[in-house]
């Protein structure tokens, strides 16, 4: 098995200036998504690599007033650290059910999130609480919404050439939340998949409302869920089962199995707003 | 590519390439036996170790990761008061582990209590499904990691005095 020229970039500039000389390199972190399907002897990795797990820039994380940012390297154990009074409860439920806690001691928020081969437990909460990425290269930086990293197929769609270096949480108060694990595996697989909603009420009128579903393909909707805000809450029990039967066009791309257990799980999340 | 790091108190040095897992280095080059590298995925726990004090599965962890950083073994972790704690912990709470799974539940019990003094039952069934075996009835370990959290305070607490 062939050896790799393994980068290690002192600081965010040098790690730049590598990509813009490589931008096919392999940027590696907690590698746990890249290792995880390697059982052999051997790690087989391509001829270039950029470690960019201990870069001082993309290993911080804190609280502004209207923000939660979380640098790209932070693993999934930081995260948790910071709290429950800093993250909100959808992200906190969904980080403490990645893995194992060896395995949230290596993973990255950043991998978690700039899987190319499927979409891991991350992304539809932080869907659904329309976080923004921060992506890095020589030119600057841009940050773009989580919800535009799919294809128009559903697949991911991480950008090439730039690095993924923190994330934005928006600040922002839910009244009704469900976040669950699809499939029966604890690691990643074909049937497995996160169901991620968050609901918001004023005066007795549901104001914000948002779904997401993601595994091999992710699934939101924001023009089914602007025809949703606005009703007055609580909903009726036939609202709910309407609202539900409008999101299962949405799921014939999925397998039956996991079809099925969105819809259902779609219409359990009306129901938190019919009590 | 030659990398440093401290492993087990001690400076050292390897060469590695890119494709060896930690894991295999620690056994190959070092000896250090009671790390294994069965499922080399990081899920049967049997290559726990302390990478700069955060507990891993050293069978995910490429080696270059190492450089520069801080690894811990159940060799070099054996040689402390808390390794004897969690031991004869387990122990008194008539508690025995396999040969599968004895090192890496006395890693994990030891990250955890290194953070947490004094775990709930969730937070211990958490931390062990790092370490998962079939063994030993769960409730059984959680008696047994409270029983080893207990022990130790009080040895921290009497040293303190």
């Amino acid at each position: 098995m062939r050896s790799s020229n393994v980068h290690f970039p002192k600081d965010l500039a040098e790690a730049l200036d590598v990509l813009h000389r490589q931008p096919g390199i392999l940027i590696f972190a907690g590698g746990t998504d890249i290792l995880r399907e390697q059982g052999g002897r051997g790690i087989a990795l391509p001829e270039d690599v950029l470690y960019v797990r201990d870069l001082p820039e993309l290993r911080r994380a804190g609280l502004t007033e209207r923000f939660l940012e979380i640098g790209a390297a932070v693993t999934v154990s930081e995260l948790l650290e910071l709290g429950n009074a800093a993250l909100p409860p959808l992200l906190s439920e969904t980080a403490y059910g990645i893995g194992s806690s060896a395995i949230r001691n290596l993973a990255t928020v950043g991998g978690n999130i700039a899987c190319r081969s499927r979409f891991m437990d991350l992304w539809p909460v932080l869907a659904c609480l329309d976080a923004l990425v921060e992506l890095r290269d020589q030119g600057g930086a841009t940050w773009m919404n989580v919800n535009r990293l799919v294809s128009e197929n559903g697949k991911p769609a991480f950008p090439e050439g730039g690095l993924l270096t923190r994330v934005r949480v928006p600040i922002e108060h839910w009244d009704a939340y469900l976040v669950r694990k699809v499939g029966l595996s604890d690691y990643p697989a074909p049937e497995t998949a996160l169901f991620s909603f968050a609901a918001r009420a004023e005066k007795g009128i549901l104001v914000e409302l948002r779904i997401a579903f993601a595994g091999e393909l992710a699934i939101r909707s924001q023009a089914l869920e602007s025809g949703i805000i606005g009703r007055s809450l609580p909903l009726s029990q036939r609202e709910c089962a309407q609202f539900a039967e409008s999101y299962r066009e949405l799921a014939s791309a999925l397998s039956e199995g996991l079809a099925l257990q969105f819809v259902a799980l779609v219409g359990g999340a009306f129901e938190l707003l019919a009590r | 590519m030659t990398i440093s790091f401290i492993l087990n108190g001690e400076d050292v040095s390897a060469n590695t390439r890119s494709v060896d897992r930690l894991s295999d280095i620690l056994r190959e080059r070092f000896g250090l036996l009671g790390v294994r590298s069965d499922c080399r995925c990081g899920r049967c726990g049997r290559c726990l170790v302390f990478l700069n004090g955060r507990l891993v599965p050293s069978c995910i962890v490429p080696a270059f990761a190492a450089k520069g950083k801080e690894i811990i073994t159940i060799e070099g972790y054996a040689l402390t008061e808390d390794y004897i704690d969690i031991t004869e912990g387990f122990k008194d709470a008539g508690v025995a582990t396999c040969g599968f799974c004895d090192a890496s539940k006395i890693m994990a019990t030891a990250a955890l209590l290194e953070h947490t003094p004094r775990p709930s039952p969730e937070q211990i069934l958490d931390q062990l499904s790092s370490a998962p075996c079939r063994c030993t009835d769960p409730e059984a370990v959680v008696k047994a990691v409270q029983a080893v959290a207990e022990r130790r305070s009080k040895r921290l607490y009497h040293r303190a005095l």
